[in-house]
């Protein structure tokens, strides 16, 4: 019979022992070998800050899987092949992460992917398609890994203190807000707002943060958002400018171009920040943003020069990282900018 | 004395967020297609609206009406990348091609693909050959 061949992804899920152990016991049944190829794939790129700590992570849990797998094997004739997928790139959608282990797949003629039920890679949002329908869509026959695993019974409410949280933080936030509007030094707007703020923390906690808060981190981020604020309106104000020169000018001497910039921001707030920053920014116009490749727009070339000169980018990752990982290369410095013609779109 | 500066500093205000209003006018008649229109429809709301609330907040004074101008601004900044956004990404799945700087010089080529795709931006190209031709 011929040897079975399996790829196995990998993550820090309660499930992952129960996972491999699936692959092996199943893969055993129909075929007397087995080639397993565990694999991680890494959201970061291996050169960023956060990315060196990943593979350091990744590395462990491969060759804690590898002993999970011989010990599993027990006497039948099973190989074991590990590796780190994805250090080279950016992944961020499930797309990426079905495209990148179909070229796994395809590179070392494998049969099947089993699946961890637990496994949510990259950013799952309700408008992304799951993983599963992804690897369905590349063609790639996949497993889901039978396993028991303890019931989830709410799905978007955390652990106790996590969820403290973000009742804690809503209330103020929507309580500081509804004394904007008001009277702060008026009695009545002080009782209503305490109760409309218990009211919306209450019902919309769970559903504003989808992810979770950090109790130093979310007031360092928002105090850093105060400063980037200041310095958003320069650049505007200076692109408004240049803009207003070249649209004036009788010869108006513009030169759209498209152009396709990989931003390194991580998805969700970041990247809206990012993408909204360059396009509050008259000469460049974020036209798609296909997870990070941002298909941007740029009017005339000084707008051009900045997008690639990623100083907004930089800018951004100070607000959310801070200012160790705001020192990365300018996206033309590390070739994620390019011109791109007009069917790209 | 203080009046007076504070007079001066709203006149200067709504002048140049009428100036920059004014030129994005301009530049929507002016500029070739829908993506380049994008660009300067945003100036209107970035600082045509930002410098005449901010001389709205100036005129108002130190009182709660000033602060829900600078609340005003905050979701105007907000909102207009989002639109813009959104026309600029409706125009590309509609698939109207930019008009970039190598296709300027054969504008005349292009029009065809896009007459059929969208009645209004065969119009506006129209207008951008007469532009283009003032260019070249």
């Amino acid at each position: 019979m011929v040897a079975d061949r399996t790829l196995v992804p990998l993550s820090e899920t309660v499930t992952v022992r129960q996972t491999v152990g699936y692959a092996v016991q199943s893969g055993l049944e129909d075929a007397d070998s087995l080639e397993v190829h565990l694999v991680v794939a890494l959201p970061y790129d291996a050169e960023v800050p956060e990315g060196k700590q990943q593979v350091e992570e990744a590395k462990q849990l491969l060759s804690k899987a590898r002993r999970w797998v011989t010990e599993d094997a027990g006497s039948a004739d099973v190989t074991v092949e590990t590796a780190v997928l994805g250090t080279e790139r950016y992944l961020f959608g499930p797309r990426d992460y079905a495209d990148i282990f179909e070229e796994y797949t395809d590179d070392h003629d494998l049969d099947r992917v089993v699946l961890d039920p637990e496994y949510h890679p990259g950013v799952t949002s309700s408008i992304l398609q799951p993983l599963e329908h992804e690897l369905e869509s590349a063609g790639i026959p996949y497993d889901e890994a039978a396993v028991e695993r303890p019931a989830r019974h709410e799905r978007l409410v955390g652990e106790g203190t996590e969820r403290f949280d973000r009742y804690f933080a809503l209330f103020w936030i929507s309580f500081g807000f509804y004394l904007v509007l008001g009277d702060p030094t008026y009695w009545f707007d002080l009782v209503t707002g305490v109760a409309v703020a218990g009211i919306v923390s209450f019902s919309l906690a769970n559903v504003t943060f989808s992810f979770p808060l950090h109790r130093i981190g979310s007031p360092v981020r928002t105090i850093r958002f105060a400063f980037y604020v200041p310095y958003l309106i320069w650049e505007i104000v200076k692109a408004n400018v240049a803009i207003s020169f070249v649209i004036l000018r009788p010869s108006m001497p513009i030169e759209p171009v498209v152009t396709r910039v990989n931003a390194r921001v991580r998805s969700g707030l970041p990247l809206l920040a990012l993408a909204n920053s360059i396009t509050l920014t008259p000469g460049t116009l974020t036209v798609r943003a296909n997870d990070q490749r941002l298909i941007v727009h740029t009017l005339i070339p000084s707008a051009r020069e900045d997008l690639f000169d990623g100083a907004l980018e930089r800018a951004v990752r100070f607000v959310f990282h801070g200012r160790t990982s705001a020192r990365i290369p300018s996206p033309r410095e590390r070739g994620d900018a390019e011109i791109v013609g007009g069917d790209e779109l | 004395m203080i009046e007076a500066a504070r007079f001066w500093a709203i006149v200067v205000l709504v002048v140049a967020g009428l100036f920059f209003t004014f030129v994005s006018a301009v530049g929507v008649i002016r500029l070739p297609d829908i993506y380049a229109r994008a660009h300067t429809a945003s100036q209107t709301d970035t600082l045509g609206a930002g410098l005449a609330l901010a001389a709205v907040a100036l005129a108002l004074g130190w009182q709660q009406a000033s602060v829900y101008t600078v609340l005003l601004l905050f979701f105007v900044f907000i909102t207009n990348p989002t639109a813009a956004h959104a026309i600029a990404r409706s125009a590309a799945e509609t698939g109207i091609e930019p008009v970039t700087a190598d296709s300027a010089a054969d504008g005349d080529t292009r029009e065809p693909s896009t007459a059929s795709t969208d009645r209004n931006s065969s119009d506006d190209d129209g207008g951008s050959d007469v532009d283009g031709g003032e260019t070249a």
